[in-house]
């Protein structure tokens, strides 16, 4: 049960003399839900970038299910079983719900048959409350809609080890449960999170491990109630003392 | 208004949209069987035709290019070009290890084709990471160049005057040839369509337009876009390299020449797209078409006049060579049609016809924002 699915080993990314992500280590272990936190600039999407494939970091190794994917591309990234929401939603915006559902689909499983694909994404569209909206462009979703949107393509791929890069952002508070709840589920399911999130709350309540970055590197790695009275997480997010 | 909603209507609860779509379509393409043997038509009018069918095989393939992939690319002319020069120098001069001799002319499409899928394959590479205005100015850079090599080369190809293509059919009487030639065109146009739809309307072609949505998303869904991307290229440089090929090889035209390669004319074939609807490839096809047919028939426009009236001169008909008006004009459309109708005049028929705009309004309605999703969310936990 507790084979590592996904280790970073010391990464490093670096954009000029910047260096966004330092030495960075850590592995997840399925099923566990992570939570990711840190001050704005601490590195966290850009980390994603790395672990997702869009960007190849300047040092270091990731293993995904025992499969070197460092510097690989995003669509191998995920077809090895790591997937990713945006914190900032990337809709397909002028193809309808059901087609953004069918672009992942079809994608990691180009043999299967469309029906079955379909009546799949009506299943997932079904949780997350927006099966209504089939047939309707993406781009004509509300926002809070196209997270749930994101969420949907992403159970799709079916992915190992999946992370949720800020899935409460803006969202009304309504439909932030329908996000909890899919959270649950899906780490019921048995898979591995990991939730960036600026919402501490969240966070807390749904994280059984707690990873903190701050200027890139990593400053805290435990149980969420010793993170929370760790000193130096404390001064990150407060400030040094004079 | 009120007449075509009753219409409409009928046409829903009866045959349905799409059938009598298809309906319409087939007759469309009897019109077209039946033309060359309409004794009335010169043969002029069948060179038109040709013309018309070959614009429209070069935008509707653009269209799977840029409308459906997002890859606006300015290079579709050079391909067809690069598909028709090499034709021309494979049967002139021979290819690799054989011969002229052995080169036949259906070989020498055959060899333009691949060569030009070949290059197809090279840009497609070269502009994986060049996107929307930096792929537009490569592509246009490579055309440019590919024009002036052909015009400077003037020792193999003819600079200038062109290059003259080994003739693909030999027929001694004219009509019979301009029928036959005909027909080769048309139903090159049927098959090219029919195999831009079957990519268009595979996971190929879904994928396609998840690209042109947003390439980094797709790529994060599993989509290999290197892949897409290049076969995409490839497969439509082949198509047009393919045309290019028959068309000068004295079907539509004797040689081609660089002029043919100029942006003004790679334009033109953006603008049958855009004005057609450059999302749907049949619509850019008839755009195509109907503008290259508006574009021959309105050399000179006559209006006769009515009730025994007469111009100043005494003569009794209007009389006006519009001259390089009509592409002033044309442009005019083009610019409207940007503004206004951006997928194109065609859109709003062909999607009557589709029966999406059904789709549309039922969905349209079902709209909500966060604050009415939840509300409804409410309420069913009641």
């Amino acid at each position: 049960m507790s084979e590592i699915n996904l280790e970073l080993n010391s990464i490093v990314m670096r954009f000029g003399g910047n260096q966004a992500v330092d030495h960075v280590s850590f592995s997840v272990v399925k099923p566990q839900l992570i939570g990711m936190i840190g001050p704005n600039g601490a590195g966290k999407t850009t980390l994603t970038n790395v672990m997702s494939g869009m960007l190849k970091p300047t040092n270091g190794t990731i293993y995904l299910n025992g499969r070197r994917i460092d510097g690989h591309p995003p669509y191998d990234v995920v077809r090895a079983g790591l997937g990713r929401t945006f914190q900032i939603t990337r809709a397909l915006g002028r193809m309808t719900v059901m087609e953004n559902m069918m672009v992942p689909g079809l994608a990691i499983r180009p043999r299967a048959r469309q029906g079955d694909i379909e009546a799949r994404a009506h299943e997932i569209l079904d949780l997350l409350t927006i099966d209504h909206l089939t047939n309707e462009l993406s781009r004509a979703l509300s926002g809070g809609q196209r997270k749930l949107l994101e969420l949907g393509r992403l159970l799709m791929l079916d992915p190992a080890v999946i992370i949720l890069d800020e899935p409460f952002a803006g969202v009304h508070p309504r439909l932030q449960e329908t996000i909890y709840s899919y959270i649950h589920r899906v780490h019921e399911d048995g898979k591995a999170i990991i939730l960036i999130s600026h919402n501490m709350g969240a966070v807390f309540e749904l994280s059984q491990r707690l990873i903190v970055l701050n200027n890139g590197a990593l400053i805290a790695d435990g149980e969420p109630q010793a993170v929370k009275s760790d000193p130096a997480v404390i001064e990150a997010y407060l400030g040094e003392d004079e | 208004m009120a007449l075509f909603q009753r219409i409409e209507a009928r046409v829903d609860a009866g045959i349905g949209r799409r059938r009598l779509g298809y309906a319409l379509l087939a007759l469309i393409v009897v019109y077209f069987l039946w033309f060359p043997n309409d004794t009335t038509q010169s043969n002029y009018a069948k060179t038109v035709f040709i013309s018309g069918f070959f614009y429209a095989i070069m935008s509707s393939s653009w269209a799977l290019l840029a409308g459906i992939a997002g890859q606006f690319s300015f290079g579709h002319m050079a391909f067809m070009g690069i598909g028709a020069y090499v034709a021309g120098l494979a049967a002139r001069d021979g290819f690799a290890f054989l011969t002229p001799e052995s080169v036949s002319s259906v070989g020498a499409i055959f060899i333009g084709t691949i060569v030009a899928g070949l290059v197809g394959l090279v840009i497609g590479w070269l502009l994986l990471r060049l996107r929307s205005a930096y792929l537009a100015l490569f592509t246009i850079a490579f055309s440019e160049l590919f024009r002036i090599v052909m015009l400077t080369e003037y020792d193999y190809t003819g600079g200038s005057n062109g290059l003259s293509l080994r003739p693909l059919l030999q027929i001694a009487d004219v009509d019979t040839a301009r029928q036959v030639e005909y027909y080769l065109m048309f139903a090159l146009l049927i098959v090219c369509l029919l195999a831009l739809y079957w990519v268009a309307n595979s996971p190929v072609g879904l994928f396609l337009r998840a690209m042109r949505e947003d390439e980094d998303a797709a790529s994060a869904l599993g989509v290999n876009v290197v892949r897409y991307k290049i076969l995409v290229f490839v497969f439509t440089s082949m198509i047009v390299g393919l045309a290019g090929g028959i068309f000068y090889s004295d079907i539509g035209s004797e040689r081609i020449i660089p002029e043919q390669l100029e942006i003004l004319q790679m334009s033109l074939i953006i603008a049958y797209a855009v004005i057609g609807g450059m999302e749907s490839l049949i619509g850019a096809a008839a755009g195509a078409f109907i503008a290259r047919y508006l574009l021959e028939a309105t050399r000179e426009v006559v209006i006769t006049l009515p009730f025994g009236l007469t111009m100043a001169d005494g003569a009794d008909a209007f009389v006006w060579e519009p001259g390089a008006w009509r592409y002033a004009l044309f442009g005019l459309v083009m610019v409207l049609t940007l503004r206004f109708m951006r997928n194109g005049l065609l859109y709003p028929i062909i999607t009557w016809f589709s029966g999406r705009d059904i789709v549309m309004k039922e969905t349209v309605a079902k709209r909500e924002s966060d604050e009415d999703h939840a509300a409804r969310l409410e309420v069913g936990d009641e």
